[in-house]
């Protein structure tokens, strides 16, 4: 139970606050401002090199599965397993690729029998004129393909080659769309791979399974142990080009936006300090005359921490809200994903610019302190 | 009698008003770091993405199909039928946009057996230094664009004619280490050569299984002197974008002033073009993995820095317009004895908006230099390089402290407007 | 017995002396009145006696203790339990009732009790405007408040640093006559002044000139 003076310093505490409200306003939108940046600085900090993992995922597959032990191809079944062992929720693709050579008017060419519906996913820089085929007999080709033998979309294409029971097979293949990489699938044919296994006289093998994952480079590491530890057909690579590369321009992009926030949090709470501390010189004069009376130091310093603590507690309340929308529109308008909220962080910040307020509060509080009653109440 | 009033009051009222320029200099340093960056980001966001190696790919007419083929296909011993002359290189470092390309390394690739096993031989450039017919001197090759190969042994160097670098899967196939020597023999030449390896390397890629040499060393057992069969580019280019996809589609589909543009543009399709045009017999392909995530990746860094900038501006803005408040309402005093003596609101208003500017000004002044030390700590400790300071960010700023502290002085006003001198002389 | 002795009391601000050389002694029970011009170094006194600030030289015994001796936080402990004060600019919480005014005084002294608070008030002729924010009150009501929290804590010694310099004649009447139940109720009073009017109700006055007792005159 409180006794009369607690109750009467929390009643001049909220009189305080109520009846000043045009300067407690100045000094909640101070505090409020400090919150907001800070959470929301520090939110997109954790927050944006994620995004920008997922960005980096453009530059398509950084995880390859190849066929262990010298074997030509893999059982899908068994790559189906391995891909069972990565987390599915950071999974953006599994493309599997079948090689084969057939001739088409004598010419030598390279077949590619892939998934059509994941090569978007794991090679998102695939630049298709046309559509990609739907249907059996449809193919897609490269660019150099078409150039070389004057090939177009809707146009046919004769191809030849044998089955891997070496029986012969001939058809006629029509052209939906052209595709432009400036690698070497500018110089494939491409085909669903059901269709190519059904002229192979073949049943769900593949030669090469890329994926595109949202991960690091360690956490790549370690999915590959994981396959290495469970699988024994099918082989785990690292495209290093692609991971490598992204480590250390995440690296950049990441200490950038560290620095950055560094910078305008500690630029923003000195703002924040100075407000308070403005606010709280003009009251010098009641400190002086609540020392004349006889307030101790120690009484008039705990009633401004309160008033801090009540004003932190609250302008960060604010801040909290929005701070949350403002790393919520950063992450929509560059990202056009809404972000993920690290709970810890709320009762952090509210803490945090608890303690900046109190302290900008309690240093002009301290200067008011030291100074005589008598040279405060004399005037200005 | 103004002036001598504003004189006192920024001469007596030291403390008070430095809070005002204090906090003035941090907004306006703010400002000038999160500007100077965010002007400067996509420059250097796109040198860090050099880190992908080359975005442009060089090979010689006729040969596009046939050259890059069987990459998968390690057995085949088809050669280039086609090839650049070494002697065209040096044009890539004399198009329009020559100090875009970063580097640039030719290959030339040719099949050697090694202990009666075939294996891809590629000659290239490790670190050449060049001496271009404008009279620049540069150094390019295949070592700055393949940041992300782990390399075991001692640098590369182009004059090394003994030694080789061995990737890994056939080191381990024939058991090499550094400093052994390895006996290569061509097939079709029949051209002997006994090489030391300087260097064994990890890509992860299918370079692991081919052996990399100086060029000349290649051209001399595939017969081939001063040919190469492909030339890869690593420019700084700018983002797609509408115009760019058009002339990438068909250049001749352009207006005149559309072309203009285009051609005058950093775009990876215009480089590709202007290296067609210079060197003779030669395609210029983009690879688009690169050049197509690169374009996406700095919009989105560049739009990132925008957005914080401008809510960083509107916060140091409020931080600024809320202090400018306190002060004048804690001066109300002051004000309603001015008023009292007769002063009008706007002989008022000037008084104090004139005081705070000129504050202000000195502040902003302070804080643009400290901000430009921001962007340089900045720019050194992420980028490792100078961020260059814009002149277009003085005037920005000014514009904005004044537009800032103007704004912020208004709800102060506003109160001092209605203020009654009786209120504030009678007891407060 | 003394409630206060000055005894060769100096202050001194770089090379200007405020105060050189004051004697004085107060009997309990009496009614002092330090008179003289500005700048004669009445307020610098009169903060000296009320533990706001300290000599440079000699000593001050207050109710036979000597405070020049003492640390600051003693001097706030005497400045609570013997001295009420009366400001010119009375010096009122600005966001705080009349009665919150007086109830501060209470709180640092001890425990407030709000019925008592209303009962100076009641004293002072104030309690219909308990309720009221000092820029609600007239500059006499402000005046009245300041001596209501001034004598809630039973004040053995009440010091007034011009009380009526902010007041009109109706007003000043006032003050005064609360100030002289006060003195007939037992209290040891000082008021500093620069008007002859408001001297002549005190006991004993006296004159400062140049920091110095130019006089000392019994009414």
């Amino acid at each position: 139970m409180m006794n009369k003076n607690q109750r009467f310093i929390l009643k001049t505490l909220l009189s305080s606050l109520i009846r000043r409200r045009s300067r407690i306003a100045i000094a909640l939108l101070g505090v409020a401002i400090g919150a907001t940046v800070l959470l929301g600085m520090v939110t997109l900090c954790y927050d944006i090199p994620r995004q920008m993992g997922q960005e980096f995922r453009s530059y398509g597959a950084n995880l390859l599965l190849m066929p262990a032990n010298n074997q030509p191809t893999m059982p899908m079944t068994e790559v189906k397993k391995a891909v069972s062992l990565l987390p599915q929720d950071k999974l953006l693709g599994v493309t599997p690729f079948r090689y084969d050579s057939i001739r088409s008017n004598q010419q030598p060419y390279t077949i590619v029998g892939t998934q059509f519906d994941q090569v978007i996913n794991t090679s998102p820089y695939w630049k298709i004129e046309g559509e990609v085929p739907k249907n059996p007999n449809e193919i897609m080709i490269g660019t150099d393909i078409a150039h070389f033998a004057k090939l177009s979309i809707g146009s046919t294409m004769p191809i030849s080659g044998k089955s891997k029971q070496n029986s012969r097979f001939d058809e006629e293949l029509t052209i939906t769309g052209i595709v432009k990489t400036g690698r070497a699938e500018d110089n494939f044919i491409f085909i669903e791979l059901n269709d190519l296994e059904t002229l192979l006289e073949e049943n769900n093998q593949a030669e090469v399974v890329e994926i595109s994952i949202t991960a690091t480079q360690d956490e790549l590491q370690r999915y590959i142990q994981t396959i290495k530890d469970n699988s024994s057909y099918v082989e785990p690579h690292l495209i290093k080009w692609v991971t490598q590369s992204e480590a250390s321009v995440l690296g950049k992009l990441s200490s950038l936006l560290y620095l950055v926030t560094l910078v305008v949090l500690i630029l923003t709470m000195i703002c924040v300090a100075t407000t308070m501390m403005t606010v709280v010189m003009e009251r010098r004069k009641e400190i002086g005359l609540k020392k004349a009376i006889g307030a101790t130091n120690k009484s008039i310093a705990k009633e401004f921490l309160a008033e801090g603590l009540i004003l932190g507690i609250v302008g960060g309340v604010i801040g909290v809200i929005c701070g949350l929308i403002f790393a919520q529109v950063i992450s929509a308008n560059v990202f056009g994903r809404s972000i993920v909220i690290e709970f810890y962080l709320i009762p952090t910040t509210i803490i945090i610019s608890a303690v900046v307020t109190i302290i900008a509060c309690l240093i002009p509080v301290k200067r008011a302190l030291e100074v005589e009653p008598a040279l405060v109440l004399r005037g200005e | 009698m103004f002036r001598r009033m504003l004189l006192s009051v920024l001469v007596r009222q030291k403390k008070k008003l430095f809070l005002i320029a204090l906090t003035v200099a941090l907004g306006v340093s703010l400002a000038t770091a999160m500007l100077n960056v965010m002007f400067d980001v996509g420059d250097k966001v796109n040198q860090e993405l050099k880190a992908y190696g080359a975005n442009l790919n060089i090979v010689p007419k006729g040969a596009a199909l046939v050259n890059e083929l069987y990459q998968l296909d390690n057995a085949d011993t088809r050669a280039a039928i086609q090839y650049i002359k070494q002697d065209d290189l040096v044009k890539i470092k004399m198009i329009f946009w020559a100090y875009n390309i970063v580097d640039f390394a030719p290959y030339l690739t040719t099949q050697v057996t090694v202990n009666d096993k075939p294996v891809s031989l590629v000659g290239t450039w490790f670190n050449k230094h060049l001496t271009i017919p404008t009279g620049d001197e540069v150094d390019t090759g295949m070592l700055a664009m393949k940041s992300w190969w782990s390399i075991e042994g001692n640098t590369m160097k182009d004059d090394n004619l003994q030694g080789v670098m061995v990737g890994e899967t056939i080191a381990k196939q024939l058991n090499l280490k550094l400093g052994d020597s390895l006996e290569l023999i061509s097939p079709l030449t029949n051209k002997k050569v006994t090489l030391t390896v300087n260097n064994i390397f990890h890509s992860g890629g299918i370079e692991d299984s081919q052996l990399y040499v100086s060029l000349p060393v290649a051209q001399n057992l595939a017969n081939k002197d001063g040919l190469v069969e492909r030339v890869e580019v690593s420019a700084l280019t700018t983002p797609e974008n509408d115009l760019a996809r058009k002339a990438a589609q068909d250049p001749n589909s352009l207006s005149r002033t559309e072309w203009d543009t285009w051609y005058c543009t950093a775009y990876i399709s215009s480089i590709a073009y202007q290296l067609e045009e210079l060197m003779p017999d030669v395609r210029v392909k983009a690879i688009m993995q690169v050049a197509e995530s690169e374009g996406s990746i700095l919009q989105k860094t560049q739009l990132l820095m925008i957005l914080l900038t401008v809510l960083s501006l509107i916060c140091s803005a409020l931080a600024i317009s809320n202090l400018v408040t306190a002060n004048v309402i804690e001066r109300s005093t002051e004000i309603g004895l001015l008023k009292a003596l007769g002063a009008t609101n706007i002989s008022v208003a000037m008084l104090i908006l004139t005081e705070i500017l000129i504050i202000a000004l000195l502040g902003g002044m302070v804080g643009y230099f400290v901000g430009l030390g921001f962007a340089q700590i900045i720019g050194q400790t992420v980028f490792g390089s100078f961020v260059e300071p814009k002149m277009i960010i003085i005037p920005l700023v000014l514009i904005m402290v004044s537009m800032i502290t103007l704004l912020g002085s208004l709800p102060a006003l506003r109160i001092m407007m209605f203020l009654r001198p009786t209120d504030v002389l009678h007891g407060r | 017995m003394n409630m206060l002795e000055v005894n060769n009391v100096s202050k001194i601000y770089g090379s200007l002396h405020a105060l050189s050389e004051v004697n004085l002694t107060v009997e309990e029970g009496k009614w002092l009145s330090i008179m003289g011009p500005s700048g004669s170094g009445k307020t610098t006194l009169m903060n000296i006696i009320g533990c706001m600030d300290k000599p440079s030289l000699g000593s001050v015994i207050l109710d036979g203790q000597d405070i020049t001796q003492l640390s600051l936080p003693q001097l706030t402990e005497i400045r609570r339990d013997k001295i009420g004060l009366i400001f010119q600019q009375f010096h009122l919480v600005s966001y705080l009732t009349a009665l919150e005014n007086v109830m501060v005084a209470q709180y640092y002294h001890s425990m407030v009790d709000e019925k008592e608070a209303l009962q100076a008030l009641e004293r002072v002729g104030l309690a219909a405007r308990a309720k009221h924010l000092p820029r609600q009150l007239s500059g006499g009501e402000q005046q009245r408040v300041c001596i209501a929290r001034a004598l809630i804590n039973y004040p053995k010694l009440i010091l007034a640093d011009e009380p009526t310099g902010n007041l009109d004649e109706s007003n000043e009447a006032m003050v005064m006559n609360l100030l002289h139940q006060l003195h007939e109720e037992g209290s040891t009073i000082i008021v500093v002044t620069h008007s002859p009017e408001v001297s002549k109700h005190a006991q004993t006055t006296v004159v400062l000139e140049h920091g110095k007792v130019a006089s000392i005159i019994n009414n």
